[in-house]
């Protein structure tokens, strides 16, 4: 012998039934009500699906606002004039990947990459390799070595770069599926190009207070058209 | 087994390095923590285990050093090298510490207290002052011995041991919990039944009991390891540099500790062998509690050969062949992988391709970032060679980093207290960080230099910051905070005074030093 529950109007969806008010109907069937009201707060507690193909990272942290999804295998340009935030914006990138647990690398030829904002922006010091000393005619050799091995490398590209160097880290980058985001002039195209422009400082005053914060305003280019968000520069894990 | 124990062998290394030590106290770093004090600090109540500032505080003009354990393995070689003299079986534990067994030698010499006789002899030759030397039936048991300076008549280790605490035993869960169970030497954890100790303890218990009863940590019927698993390495053309031959070392460390894994063996001991283009041949061995990880023995690799190549009297030509042969092997206990997030394969991957960066551009140009203590943002980290141990720790436990890649698996240095550094700039750390510094002008407005002077008092306030390093060569200062002065070794004359400004120009904020006069721009908030 099987119950039937007779539902007073029709069901389109989930979240409509989640909206009625559970006291509104005349005969409230109780129990699936409650059940289906919970399956709603669990659909909504996780995250978008994710098919098993679409191997595209998740951003967390403040770079969200712009870029919500990363895809992998392509290739990322930050630049922006010395003390307007391009290096914390790449940093961030490479923070989105660190925080699923990955692999990534730093290059750094000059040196002068602070580890301590490395560790501030979240990125597991575990799992992050930053190599330095890296004389011109063997960057395109090495960036493209750390390409095999990483999920991402975050690297300083030296001034005069070959465009035929940079297509072919290009190419690497997308038969490995790893990403390359590079800080500093890029001789080729670019999937996403961001570009920082400052922003003010908050928490200094004249001979007062200490800096605090700031929310860099960035520009993204991609080839949907262009974008502007501003992004708190200081963004400790979690 | 006699056990040698060269007393403050980091002081003692530090001071080979640099003479002027001699005879003003000294200790010697780890993580911030004394690990060793020379006798003149120890006697005004430095002990291992202190703060640096506290260390500082109990003997002012205390000179500190940082440990360097290569430089330790180093200087022991020479040690090494007389006990040699006397017995070609010698075991190295770490620097400071080595064993061989005796019965062979004592016999020559006439008896173990003609041994001891002869190795102090041989010690002193070799320049040790304060060495204690012991006796006794098994490696642990020797190595208490040594502490004393006692040998132990055959067959009465047992009764050696009875009376020393279990924290001796150098496994502080386990001693805990035997403390707390009220069990407080060696000798009522070795009356406890075999089998009650296996079935509460495990394994790990069981290898403790042995050792409590005086016998070897693993039952003397080791397996021998067959012949085929000595791993080697033609090196061509010749090669005299230290961190070239450790990295044909590091590889050979991982191939050996692959093979005796799909064997289902760990190796405890190992035999570090060279050949060089003169036709001399040197080997060592080197004996490790537990078995050997590749980053540990890729280490004792990298001291031998250190010590080889570097030590005056070693090598006269360069490495032709690096052979690693493992002399003691044991059935693996196994290790299980890391739980979360354990990508072995990504790992793997990753550390192979750090590798073949580190053979193109030099071990030392691939580095990882570890906090520390400090007040500058560039002396709050320090860069370590990638495969190096994250944190110097004489056991070899070190290169966690290698495994799991857990976040804050223990590996991340603990927790570093940013009170116990007064005149810290405060704020979130600069992207970028300039060593050298860029030269910079830091002005008031009537363009005069902003000085501070002794009591930390300002001349004028900034106004305008000259640096070729920013945009526009700099500009009108818009908001600025500081100076924190720090004295850096304020009881040293040649130490520094320097003071530390956060001045934002336009969009850029800049963390700008003055020192002697002078300003120089440290670090970009990039």
């Amino acid at each position: 012998m099987r119950t039937y529950v007779r539902y007073p109007r029709e069901v389109e969806s989930l979240r409509d039934l989640s909206i009625t008010p559970i006291s509104e109907s005349p005969l409230p069937p109780k129990r699936d009500a409650l059940r289906l009201s919970q399956v709603v707060e669990v659909a909504r507690g996780s995250g978008s699906l994710l098919s098993s193909k679409d191997r595209s990272i998740e951003v967390s942290g403040p770079l969200r606002a712009l870029v919500p999804r990363l895809q992998r295998g392509i290739v990322a340009v930050v630049d922006g004039e010395p003390g307007h935030g391009s290096t914390t914006l790449a940093l961030q990138f490479g923070a989105a990947v660190s925080a699923l647990g990955e692999w990534i690398s730093i290059l750094d030829p000059e040196g002068s990459l602070s580890g301590l904002a490395l560790l501030e922006a979240g990125i597991v010091a575990e799992r992050c390799a930053v190599v330095r000393r890296v004389p011109t005619d063997r960057w395109a050799l090495v960036v493209a070595s750390l390409l095999d091995g990483v999920s991402l490398v975050i690297a300083d590209a030296p001034p005069r770069l070959r465009a035929a160097d940079a297509r072919r880290l290009i190419a690497r980058a997308r038969e490995r599926a790893a990403l390359l985001v590079i800080t500093g002039p890029w001789p080729a195209e670019a999937s996403l190009r961001m570009r920082a422009e400052g922003g003010e400082w908050v928490g200094l005053g004249d001979g007062s207070g200490s800096l605090e914060r700031r929310d860099v305003r960035a520009r993204l280019e991609t080839r949907r058209g262009i974008e502007h968000a501003e992004i708190s520069s200081i963004a400790h894990a979690g | 087994m006699l056990s040698i124990w060269c007393l403050d062998w980091p002081i003692v290394a530090a001071r080979a390095q640099e003479p002027s030590l001699e005879g003003v106290p000294v200790a010697v770093l780890v993580r911030s923590r004394i690990l060793a004090a020379s006798t003149e600090a120890r006697n005004v109540g430095v002990i291992s285990g202190l703060r640096r500032r506290e260390a500082e505080a109990r003997c002012p003009g205390i000179e500190i050093r940082e440990a360097d354990p290569s430089s330790e393995a180093r200087a022991f070689e020479v040690v090494a090298r007389c006990i040699e003299t006397l017995t070609p079986r010698i075991e190295i534990e770490r620097p400071g510490i080595l064993s061989f067994p005796t019965r062979g030698p004592s016999r020559y010499f006439g008896g173990d207290e003609s041994l001891v006789a002869a190795v102090l002899a041989a010690l002193k030759t070799a320049g040790v002052e304060e060495a204690r030397v012991g006796i006794a039936d098994g490696v642990f048991a020797a190595r208490l011995a040594a502490r004393s300076s006692i040998v132990v008549p055959r067959n009465a280790t047992p009764e050696f041991l009875a009376p020393w605490s279990v924290v001796h035993l150098g496994e502080p869960n386990l001693s805990g919990v035997l403390m707390r169970l009220g069990i407080r030497t060696l000798g009522d954890f070795g009356a406890l039944p075999v089998g009650s100790v296996v079935a509460r303890f495990g394994a790990q218990g069981l290898e403790a009991h042995r050792l409590s009863i005086g016998e070897e940590r693993y039952p003397p019927a080791l397996s021998t390891p067959p012949a085929d698993l000595v791993e080697s390495c033609v090196i061509d053309p010749p090669s005299n540099r230290v961190d070239e031959a450790a990295f044909i070392g590091k590889t050979l460390a991982d191939r050996l500790l692959e093979r005796l894994a799909a064997l289902g063996l760990a190796c405890t001991r190992v035999v570090i062998a060279c050949e060089t283009e003169h036709g001399e041949s040197l080997e060592r061995c080197w004996r490790h509690e537990g078995a050997l990880t590749p980053a540990t023995l890729a280490t004792r690799v990298r001291w031998q050969l250190d010590g080889w190549l570097t030590e005056s009297g070693g090598l006269s030509g360069g490495l032709t062949l690096l052979r690693l042969i493992p002399d003691e092997v044991i059935p693996a206990g196994g290790s299980q992988l890391g739980f979360w997030g354990g990508d072995q394969a990504g790992a793997d991957r990753a550390s192979r391709v750090f590798a073949r960066v580190q053979g193109m551009l030099g071990p030392d140009s691939v580095v990882t970032a570890v906090e520390q203590g400090g007040r500058t943002p560039i002396e709050r980290v320090r860069w370590v060679t990638w495969g190096e141990p994250r944190l110097v720790d004489f056991r070899g436990e070190g290169g966690k980093h290698r495994g799991t890649g857990m976040r804050g698996a223990g590996a991340s240095g603990g927790h570093i207290n940013a009170e116990s550094w007064p005149g810290a700039v405060p704020g979130p750390a600069p992207a970028r960080v300039f060593d050298p510094p860029y030269s910079a002008q830091l002005l008031d407005s009537k363009s005069r230099p902003v000085l501070v002077n002794a009591r930390g008092d300002v001349s004028s306030t900034p106004a305008i910051l000259k640096s070729a390093a920013l945009p526009g060569q700099g500009g009108e200062v818009s908001a600025w905070a500081g100076p924190w002065a720090q004295d850096v070794r304020w009881w040293d004359p040649l130490g520094e005074r320097r003071v530390l400004w956060h001045v934002v120009v336009g969009d850029v904020a800049c963390l700008v030093r003055v020192e002697h006069g002078r300003a120089t721009l440290d670090a970009i908030y990039d």
